[in-house]
């Protein structure tokens, strides 16, 4: 509850000024004009000031208070409005949106703000919300655990006289669960979405692959033996249920598995109080139809659910209800249905499928509660009920002591009998676990260390690879898992088990992931090791490198950096090419960490002397060549050289690279002929004459004979009055 | 007392990588053909550069190959 007692400020502050000023007038009653600030501080310390708090709630009209009491006895301080509506409605003639406002105008109700979101009216506030987003109000926690004292005190709330008739048994004994059920079934779903988690189609509904897991699980797909009546889809309600608790969340369309929270370490009593509170939250399943994406606008069943629960804590304590007069009831009260069954041919949703008649009643399963199977299907497994038989044998309905307290009609929980070693693990990795001595903290914890094979009056479990992998990466140890097998087991752990237990423990030593970590590069190791000695918390990985898992834990006032690289990002320019071709020297300031993993390949450190901020690699044939033969191409190499230099690749390298493959290179003898201009070099090539004793032109003035042509070259250019001697006559 | 001079270092942030138990085992999982597509370098013998983004490809194919990786932060 703590969360909303931190959203309210944070809601006034949304209040246009004039609103404000309003609502805290009804609040706190200022005497003076305060500044806006002063108000919401006021307003806050209002709503923590139970003196004040008792007065407000004297003054309240029975409607609103009614309000605040079935908020009260769900234990769950946000409600969407439709809701409560439905509830007030279905209690008292005096119910409706009404009650609300009274109450949010009275600074006792606060709207469910989105972020970023102000408000400047209720009721333009109301005309916005739509059934995408349907407004919500969240009450502070102090106001609805005063209104619950009150209640235990006396002061109960007015209800409508005509409750559903109920009947006192003599000589039965009242049946009743260990409320396990539920938990146990939701640790298995946790356990299936771990494994592979479950994925959306964008109606909201499971892909088919993940529709049929679900339907085919044999601890999932059945209905729990503690209940009497079948439960439609209980596998799909583990999943809703799961997410509405936050054991689940949507990630990306897909479901992944959460951690389990702190209201499976507190207890069953303050986890069924959880499970109650959040099955207003469940989306997508209800007890007539189970799964249902299409048509859902206007579930009518959260209200129900606590509607039913509160008529029975109407009745005295040894009073029995018929779940079909409690049905009768809510046929008759709640508008969802009474609405229909004044024109039985409405339906809320157009595109459901055709509903199941109910041979009893000729009603499809759209026009009436199903309350009988809320009650013996799902509250009676979760304890919240005790169940008796009439003469007739037909089931007979009553609020067991726990479901008393979980409505907070009581002080304390009935006290639970603790069997503390109510673990047998066997040499075969099977665990047995006695349902007697079972608590939600040691299902959570069994079902991240082993895999649930069947549930029972004793379940089974066996220790898997997998399984004790994934209590691993969950913060468990070998140690841990050990320590809880025998401190709850009948009997020492086997060796056969402890020993695969380290087996695999030491097998997940074998392969560190790190998946986002600060890598320390050093300029020597001397400064890696002094580093460590500082208390540097990290893990070597070279004489040069260490990685620290997370960059939160580095003390920076030890370091002086000398550049930083995101990972993330792409390549850099940050290498130059000597004039050599083969000389690289790396700029440290902007190198990332793949680059001298690059260079090492194909170059060498340098021997020489290095300049400060400056690596210095160099190309040899050898260190080429090598690269060559472990797959290094021409044009992964040009690639390279454009991204990190920005240059194309140097011709001694790319003659380094591609020599292997030359044909042997051609040493002729022949003479080279010098002219004094270009124009007379062209000449030559282009007349007739000379044009096939020239064999190749070297420069512009430059060509190249053939020593057996030169009488011949001679003889012609002889004709021109050119004159040809040699260099060194 | 003296305080101790700062000591230069280079930090490379968001950096993904694979140390593995000995140099063999990081042989292997760079003979796995899915797996050497998603190593960038090799840092050291043990320790293998991910490249970025790929981290859960990696992890679960390690996964479906048998290991039981120790994720780290």
């Amino acid at each position: 509850m703590n969360n909303w007692t931190e959203r309210i400020p944070g809601i006034l502050k949304a209040y246009e000024p004039d609103l404000l000023r309003a609502v805290a007038g009804r609040l706190c009653k200022p005497r003076n004009q305060w500044p806006i600030e002063e108000l919401i501080e006021r307003s806050i310390a209002t709503l923590e000031n139970t003196p004040v708090l008792d007065r407000r709630l004297r003054e309240l009209a029975q409607p609103s208070r009614l309000v605040l009491a079935l908020m009260a006895h769900s234990q769950q301080p946000r409600w969407r409005i439709g809701q409560l509506i439905e509830m007030t409605v279905a209690l008292t003639p005096d119910g409706g949106l009404e009650p609300i406002l009274d109450l949010l105008e009275a600074g006792l109700l606060f709207p469910d703000l989105p972020e970023g979101e102000t408000i400047n009216a209720f009721n333009m506030w109301l005309a916005h919300g739509g059934a995408h987003r349907p407004p919500a109000v969240i009450a502070p926690p102090l106001l609805l655990e005063r209104l619950l004292a009150g209640y235990r005190e006396g002061a109960a709330i007015a209800f409508d006289e005509a409750l559903p008739p109920s009947t006192t048994l003599l000589g039965v004994t009242p049946l009743e669960t260990d409320g396990l059920d539920w938990p146990l079934r939701l640790s298995v779903l946790w356990q299936q979405v771990s494994a592979a988690p479950l994925r959306r189609t964008q109606q909201q509904d499971l892909f088919k692959r993940d529709l049929d897991r679900l339907h085919a699980d044999p601890l999932l797909a059945t209905t729990s033996s503690d209940a009497l009546v079948e439960l439609p889809d209980p596998g799909m309600l583990a999943v809703a249920w799961s997410q509405a608790l936050g054991l689940i969340e949507n990630k990306e369309g897909d479901l992944v598995a959460c951690a389990f929270d702190e209201s499976w370490q507190d207890g069953l009593p303050r986890l069924l109080v959880r499970l109650l509170a959040s099955l207003s939250d469940v989306a997508f399943w209800n007890p007539a139809q189970g799964w249902q994406v299409e048509g859902n606008v206007g579930n009518p069943y959260p209200s129900a659910y606590l509607l039913t629960l509160l008529l029975l804590s109407r009745a005295a304590a040894d009073q029995w209800t018929r779940p079909a007069d409690l049905e009768e009831w809510m046929l008759r009260r709640h508008p969802f249905w009474a609405a229909q069954s004044g024109d039985g041919a409405k339906s809320n949703g157009a595109s459901r499928p055709p509903a199941k008649t109910n041979p009893r009643t000729g009603r499809s399963a759209t026009q009436e509660p199903a309350l009988a199977v809320f009650l013996l299907g799902l509250a009676y497994p979760l304890r919240l009920v005790q169940i008796a038989r009439d003469p007739a044998g037909e089931p007979l309905v009553r609020l067991s002591d726990l479901g008393r307290w979980v409505l907070g009609l009581t002080d304390n929980p009935p006290l639970q009998p603790t069997f503390p070693q109510t673990l047998l693990v066997q040499p075969n990795l099977e665990i047995l676990a006695y349902r007697q001595g079972l608590a939600p903290d040691l299902i959570s914890r069994l079902g991240r260390i082993a895999t649930w094979k069947t549930l029972g009056p004793a379940c089974t479990l066996l220790l898997e690879p997998t399984s004790v992998y994934r209590a691993l990466e969950q913060g468990e140890t070998s140690e841990g898992i050990v320590r809880l097998l025998e401190s709850r087991g009948m009997k020492g752990v086997p060796t056969p088990v402890l020993e695969a237990l380290r087996t695999w423990s030491n097998k997940r030593q074998r392969i560190t992931i790190f998946p986002s970590a600060a890598l320390f590069e050093f300029p020597s190791a001397a400064e890696l090791t002094d580093a460590m000695n500082r208390g540097l918390n990290a893990v070597r990985l070279t004489d040069r490198l260490a990685v620290v898992p997370a960059e939160k834990d580095i003390d920076y006032r030890h370091f002086r950096l000398m550049g930083t690289r995101d990972f993330l990002l792409p390549p850099d320019r940050c290498v130059e090419v000597q004039h050599d071709g083969v000389t690289l020297s790396i700029d440290l300031s902007r190198s990332d960490l793949l680059l001298e993993t690059e260079m090492q390949r194909f170059s060498e450190l340098s021997a020489d002397f290095h300049p400060p901020g400056r690596r210095i690699y160099r190309m040899t044939p050898a260190t080429v060549q090598a690269a060559r033969k472990n797959g290094m191409t021409l044009a992964g190499l040009q690639t390279w050289f454009l991204e990190r230099t920005g240059l194309p690749l140097s011709p001694a390298a790319h003659l380094f690279l591609t020599a292997g493959e030359m044909p042997p290179l051609d040493l002729r003898r022949q003479l080279v002929l010098h002219v004094p201009f270009a124009e007379i070099a062209d000449g030559l090539q282009q007349w007739p004459a000379t044009r096939d004793l020239v064999k190749a032109r070297l420069g512009p003035m430059t060509l190249v004979v053939l020593e057996k042509d030169i009488e011949t070259l001679r003889s012609r250019c002889a004709e021109i009055n050119v004159k040809l001697q040699h260099g060194d006559e | 007392m003296e305080a101790k001079a700062r000591i230069p270092v280079k930090l490379h942030r968001r950096v993904c990588l694979i140390q593995t138990e000995d140099a063999l085992l990081a042989e292997e999982v760079l003979a796995n053909k899915k797996l050497a597509q998603d190593v960038v370098g090799r840092l050291a013998d043990r320790v293998l550069l991910i490249r970025p983004g790929r981290v859960e490809a990696v992890l679960q194919e390690l996964q479906r190959q048998g290991h039981t990786p120790q994720v780290m932060g």
